[in-house]
């Protein structure tokens, strides 16, 4: 024993001696909200939304590091750091397990709900150490669940997601109600964790350091608290540019890829998708494409922000959130389609955490004037947001968008004589499901690299020509001009299977080789 | 490789989380301080210092312990026969203010410290025995700390913490200075919770009957302090650890990198000695029993590891592994890397307690001397196992020129 005398512990609530009324403990409140928000997400996640491109690449990604072809199933050339798809190759046994008949993309969808449940669990965690009563944060982990933009992003593959759930399971350590050294050093790993597994959510980065910041003051360990987080950030983050040093790929060079090539495009030569506020530009279709899911949680996380920053203890998240919001709103640059994935956590916490700290403030318990006004505004406010959410859970439950995709899967696996030696460009919602019916990887072509991978092109000697049949779909379609080979397909084939109708259909073309110059 | 790496890894970590064990939480940082004295005096104490050939600094560590706040208290200086220009200034000292100090004379023929203070350990009068060396500098108000410390926590055992100022000196003292104070800030606080704990050599406390029962000193051991520290853990002694940097005793790192490479190596083959003598199996609890093998066997798989982790990244860069493999032969950078990052926050905070001014030069060759100094340490480990299989037992004394009272004086 080395202690002379035990301070009283700083931050411990005080227990009462008698408990007036049993309370109902935080793993259940969190346990079943989760459980409630994981079965709107599970259900029907075949069915909608429509497959996306982004989420065929990771899947096909994560087929080639659990296949041990290295980190992509083309040449790896630092466009994103690899650990999100890693993680889903680690997941990948869950939808063999519970769905072997789907589709890839549909069945690989089931390995986002235990993301998303972690998701909703540390949105209820740091809810509670930002100083959140139980239904406050139990508020927060409702209004990012029952959100129909969650409910539809939530059940897409996407990065964004593994790497909002790491950044959220930081900022819960750097809170750490102990405030014990090594939760700080995980703080930092978990910060590497998620920046390696998209790197955009390194906007987050102040907000972490904010709430160690806050939780580390009027403390004895503040500077080690400090070095314990820098020391598992950057001895964690360290390992993707020491891949890139061992592979001798750091630095650009005339005939490899390289991380900081990479980066330079990124940063630098990648075409911006316009500013929001231009009503023609990308960026501005892309968060009206949001708010049609929900304008509630994107709008109200919004008004909350300003509020959020001026209470010390949602300050971390107001911070988070603002950032977030500034720079979608910067003019110029390029904005991923996922983005929101990252924004809609912290606008519910702000949103939860600004109407929590306004009721606590308003106290209703202390008059029966003061009771029904809150009552009469939650009333409004319920009756305002219950038919839109559940018009978009109703749609998110019984959609099916993904059939087109489903038929194309099966004429491709059963009507396609000898696929083995056949070569089929495809998109990459449908790579891996062609890859698993027998043909052959390299003889599958996701129609991207026809034109953008100097290596895929030394295997088609003929060009257009080598190629057998081509999967026309809405991504396929969307830009032809920027990709020659893929006109050229579209020129020199016909249609002899369609699925689904007007923009959303999927044609299998036979490439004609004969009657063409 | 992988494995070696792994091993590697799992050592560097485990050592890092010990090393941190302190500043785990802010009330962990608050137990380890010596809790305020509530100003009564209710032990006496007999402060043993043996002097050997240390004339040019044993005065001014008397005087200094003379001027303690605390009322019971006698010196029992002990000089070697054979010794008397050391023996002259302790009896001029002594003769200044009799009967509060006792010369007693050492006439063993083979000379070293655990029989200096077992030759004055039947003089003891005290309720508890102290132990300083001759260079010490005590702090006036050590004793009323120590007394309500045994008064407040029952202790047989109290040790004080000890740290080395003169971080100036030259490049290895600076990794020194920062040694003792991650380990009497820290490392030692984890041995006495876990009931196992190797003592340091001065500003110890022991309870007289205590002692005696335990038949004092090891005369043959080179690491006695270590060794008394696991014989009463073994007796299932209580030992209490507490560190102030105001109370803590100021020492001075050795003069020269060989003596330096001398005292390390002498207490690296204590600790072997220690490990041998089997004492540590008495422990009760198979985890204390683990702790005392892992601690007295550290110094040299820290040797190992310093060693072989610059070896096995050198081999990773050059050689043409596997990508997987070469990041796994990393895997024990991290812990080192993070140690690195802990020693420099350690400097800073050892500058804020003691008051010095720490420069950025000062981080500079804390970082550049961190493998220089591994080295120095792992050809100690080397040294020690060589001349305990090669049965030279001898004791390699560290002479002290006194640099850290005359930093103390500027």
């Amino acid at each position: 024993m080395s202690t002379l005398e035990l301070p009283a512990r700083i931050n411990a609530s005080p227990r009462p001696a008698v408990r007036t009324r049993r309370e109902v403990p935080d793993l259940l409140i969190a346990g079943v909200l989760t459980a409630l928000v994981l079965v709107l997400l599970a259900w029907n996640i075949d069915g909608f939304p429509t497959a996306s491109d982004d989420e065929g690449t990771y899947l096909a990604q994560a087929w080639a590091v659990q296949e041990g072809r290295g980190l992509a199933h083309y040449t790896y050339w630092y466009d994103h750091p690899p650990l999100g798809w890693i993680q889903l190759a680690a997941l990948a046994w869950l939808p063999a397990w519970l769905a072997p008949g789907l589709i890839t993309v549909a069945a690989g969808r089931l390995v986002m709900l235990p993301v998303q449940a972690a998701t909703l669990l540390l949105v209820y965690l740091v809810g509670r150490r930002s100083g959140l009563p139980k239904w406050g944060a139990a508020l927060a982990l409702l209004t990012l669940g029952l959100s129909p933009l969650f409910l539809t992003m939530g059940r897409q593959i996407y990065l964004d997601s593994f790497a909002v759930a790491w950044m959220l399971g930081a900022v819960a350590l750097a809170l750490s109600t102990r405030r014990h050294l090594w939760h700080y050093a995980a703080a930092g790993a978990a910060t590497a964790i998620a920046i390696l597994s998209k790197e955009t959510i390194l906007l987050v980065l102040p907000a972490v350091l904010l709430a160690l910041w806050q939780n580390s003051a009027r403390t004895s360990t503040r500077p080690w608290a400090l070095g314990s987080y820098v020391t598992g950030l950057v001895l964690v983050g360290g390992f993707y540019p020491l891949y890139a040093v061992l592979r001798g790929e750091l630095f650009p060079g005339a005939d490899h890829v390289s991380l900081i090539g990479a980066w330079q495009f990124q940063l630098m030569s990648r075409d911006g998708s316009g500013s929001v506020f231009d009503a023609s530009s990308g960026t501005n279709a892309l968060v009206h494409s949001w708010l049609y899911y929900d304008r509630i949680l994107l709008i109200g996380g919004l008004l909350a922000i300003v509020p959020a920053l001026f209470a010390r203890r949602l300050r971390p998240i107001g911070v988070a959130a603002a950032i977030l919001t500034a720079v979608a709103l910067r003019p110029g640059g390029y904005m991923p389609a996922m983005y929101v994935v990252q924004v809609l956590p912290f606008f519910a916490l702000a949103l939860a955490g600004v109407i929590t700290t306004a009721v606590t403030r308003l106290e209703p318990r202390r008059d029966r004037r003061r009771a029904v006004a809150v009552a009469v505004v939650a009333v409004a406010a319920l009756s305002f947001v219950v038919p839109r959410w559940y018009a978009g859970a109703e749609r998110a439950l019984t959609a099916a968008d993904n059939a087109p995709y489903e038929q194309a899967a099966a004429y491709l696996s059963t009507r396609i004589p000898d696929p083995a030696g056949t070569t089929v460009v495809v998109d990459d919602v449908l790579w891996l499901d062609c890859v698993r019916a027998g043909y052959q990887p390299d003889r599958v072509i996701w129609f991207y690299k026809l034109d953008l991978d100097s290596e895929v092109a030394a295997r088609l000697p003929g060009g257009w020509r080598d190629v057998d049949y081509l999967v026309s779909s809405p991504a396929l379609r969307q830009d032809p001009s920027g990709l020659p080979t893929v006109g050229a397909l579209l020129a020199h084939s016909t249609v002899v299977a369609e699925f689904g109708s007007s923009d959303g259909r999927i044609e299998i073309r036979k490439v004609d080789k004969e009657n063409t110059p | 490789m992988i494995l070696v790496s792994v091993i590697l890894f799992v050592f560097a970590a485990v050592t890092l989380w010990w090393t941190m064990h302190a500043w785990r939480t802010p009330e962990t940082l608050a137990a380890t301080r010596f809790a305020a004295p509530d100003g009564e005096q209710h032990l006496t104490f007999s402060l043993l210092v043996p002097a050997r050939h240390e004339q040019a600094v044993l005065e001014r560590t008397v005087r200094r312990l003379l001027e303690s706040t605390h009322e019971g208290f006698e010196i029992i200086i002990i000089v070697g026969h054979d010794d008397p220009e050391t023996a002259a200034v302790a009896r001029r000292v002594a003769s200044t203010s009799p009967g509060r100090i006792l010369v007693v004379t050492d006439h063993n023929e083979v000379k070293n410290k655990p029989r200096a203070l077992n030759t004055a350990l039947p003089y003891a009068r005290g309720d508890v025995v102290g132990v300083f060396d001759a260079e010490d500098e005590v702090h006036p108000e050590l004793l009323e700390h120590v007394d309500h410390a045994f008064r407040a926590t029952g202790a047989d055992v109290v040790q004080g913490g000890v740290q080395l100022i003169n971080f100036h000196s030259s490049w290895y003292s600076l990794h020194n200075c920062l040694e003792y104070f991650f380990w009497f800030r820290s490392r030692l606080h984890l041995h006495a919770d876990k009931g196992f704990i190797p003592l340091g050599g001065n500003t110890v406390f022991v309870r007289t009957d205590v002692l005696r029962e335990a038949n004092g000193w090891d005369g043959t051991c080179l690491a006695e302090d270590c060794d008394l520290g696991v014989r009463l853990s073994s007796r299932g002694a209580k030992v209490v650890v507490a560190y102030d940097s105001t109370i803590v005793t100021r020492e001075e790192t050795p003069h020269s990198l060989g003596a330096m490479l001398k005292q390390r190596t002498r207490w690296h083959q204590g600790f072997l000695q220690v490990l041998r003598k089997g004492e540590w199996r008495r422990l009760p609890t198979f985890g204390q029993r683990m702790l005392a093998r892992y601690t007295l066997t550290g110094p040299f798989l820290q040797a190992f590891a310093g060693l072989a982790i610059p070896l096995g990244i050198a081999v990773a860069l050059v050689a043409d592994l596997p990508v997987g493999v070469a990041l796994i032969t990393f895997l024990p950078v991290l812990p080192m890397a993070a140690n690195l990052m802990f020693q420099v926050i350690g400097l800073r905070d050892f500058g804020i307690q003691y008051g010095l001014r720490i420069r950025a030069q000062d981080y500079t060759r804390l970082v550049l001397g961190l493998f220089p100094f591994g080295v120095v340490l792992s050809a100690a480990a080397l040294r020690a196992i060589w001349r305990e299989y090669t049965g030279r037992h001898n004791w390699e004394l560290t002479a002290h020129v006194g640099a850290h009272l005359s930093k103390a004086a500027a």
